[in-house]
């Protein structure tokens, strides 16, 4: 059977969409096997666009599965004998935290997961990002990086994320503050150490504060600023 | 305030999905649980959209996961982001199984062809992709209504493009180029390359 080639590329859309049976598809695979090089390259490149543009639309569809998916998903794939693991794996419930941190900073990040308060519930940001009311504020850090912070004021819980922020000098850290009506209260310090590519802290009591600030703390931090800050992000 | 537009999102997520999958090829548990933690919404969403049967949904999804960890070593950079590696898989899989089933037939339409969009009390719960949602929401909009009836039966629904044709009583032609015109429309909005 010999068709034109301009028909073929003509269904390089719905092949890509997957609108065609299955014999329809082997059809055009075994054309394009035969088709002149340049039909065929404007063939994929066509595949490909789709492909790619549905990609980003599957944003429009997301829908967040039920939880227990996960359990028999990685039920079935620790059973799959396919190669001895390299290693065993870390538990889940850390790996969610990095993963939901992940998430927020645009998944650009080279490290994760370094969280400063001790032991953070897991759960908080998963709340978080589930709560109605979450919202997202962003802002350079002078000297440079970038701090997110994920909140909600329902849960009064927040996810702070740095990107590339220079390290404190030896023999300091910084400091977060979240700033109510009764003033600045720590939201926990961070070494030079802990300021990776990425770090990721969960501030678990937002307190009706309007402001995360940011100051340079003897090592240890402060029980109140002893600098001016030099960031601060307005929770609104 | 800076706001990721989309697209540069996607490309930072694209580096980070490349990363993950060369590492799950190799068996890492941990890198499948960061890249099932990044992709679940996405996934889920479209089998959902697809199949319209919780259950079905879920069945699927599990054998999508399945074939990532098994065939991770099959994708390909040059031919694509991960991403779309995913998604192809993934609506694939939704499609055979819609079409294993015979529900096409049987199942009716609960959306109307102009929406796409999901119910906003199930949307995944990050914030960023629910911006990213909105830009691509916006993008659907932008569409004529005849383009996106076509996305909505050709890719939501299942069909194929001949069935499209019968059911929207337009010849052949003219569904090809609407679904073509549809995609360049998207990706023009998307600012897809």
């Amino acid at each position: 059977m010999t068709q034109p080639t301009d028909d073929l590329t003509a269904l390089a859309t719905p092949y890509a969409l997957h609108a065609m049976p299955e014999a329809e598809r082997t059809d055009i695979e075994r054309r394009l096997a035969d088709a002149p090089p340049e039909v065929a390259r404007a063939f994929d490149d066509e595949v490909r666009a789709v492909r790619e543009t549905m990609a980003v639309i599957s944003a429009a569809t997301a829908v967040e599965p039920p939880y227990e998916l996960r359990d028999r998903i990685f039920a079935d794939i620790t059973a799959a004998p396919v190669v001895p693991l390299r290693r065993k794996p870390r538990p889940w419930r850390a790996t969610i935290l990095a993963a939901a941190a992940a998430v927020v900073i645009g998944l650009g990040a080279l490290g994760v997961g370094l969280a400063l308060r001790p032991a953070p519930t897991v759960s908080t940001p998963e709340q978080i990002f589930a709560a109605p009311d979450v919202r997202t504020v962003s802002g350079d850090i002078p000297g440079g990086g970038t701090a997110t912070v994920v909140f909600s004021r329902e849960k009064d819980a927040g996810v702070l994320v740095m990107n590339n922020v220079t390290p404190p000098e030896a023999g300091t850290v910084y400091q977060m503050w979240l700033i109510n009506d009764d003033g600045p209260h720590s939201a926990g310090t961070m070494d030079a150490q802990a300021v990776a590519p990425s770090t990721t802290a969960v501030l678990p009591d937002l307190d009706g504060s309007s402001t995360l600030a940011f100051t340079i703390e003897p090592p240890g931090g402060s029980q109140q600023p002893t600098t001016e800050p030099f960031a601060a992000l307005s929770l609104t | 305030m800076t706001l990721i537009v989309a697209v540069d999102r996607l490309r930072l997520v694209t580096t980070d999905l490349d990363q993950l999958l060369r590492q799950v090829a190799r068996q890492d548990v941990d890198a499948f649980a960061t890249f099932y933690d990044q992709t679940r919404a996405r996934v889920f969403g479209l089998v959902t959209r697809v199949l319209r049967d919780p259950g079905y949904s879920e069945e699927t999804t599990q054998d999508i996961y399945l074939q990532v960890w098994r065939t991770a070593d099959a994708y390909n950079p040059a031919a694509g982001s991960p991403l779309s590696w995913l998604m192809t898989l993934a609506h694939r899989r939704a499609v055979d199984r819609v079409r294993s089933e015979q529900a096409a037939s049987q199942r009716e339409s609960r959306y109307g062809a102009a929406n796409v969009e999901t119910p906003s009390d199930q949307v995944a719960d990050s914030v960023l992709l629910s911006d990213e949602r909105r830009q691509v929401t916006d993008c659907l909009d932008s569409l004529t209504d005849t383009q996106r009836e076509a996305i909505q039966l050709a890719y939501y629904d299942g069909l194929t493009y001949v069935q499209v044709s019968e059911r929207l009583s337009a010849n052949l032609a003219t569904i090809k180029s609407r679904m073509r015109d549809a995609i360049r429309g998207l990706r023009r909005c998307l600012g897809v390359a």
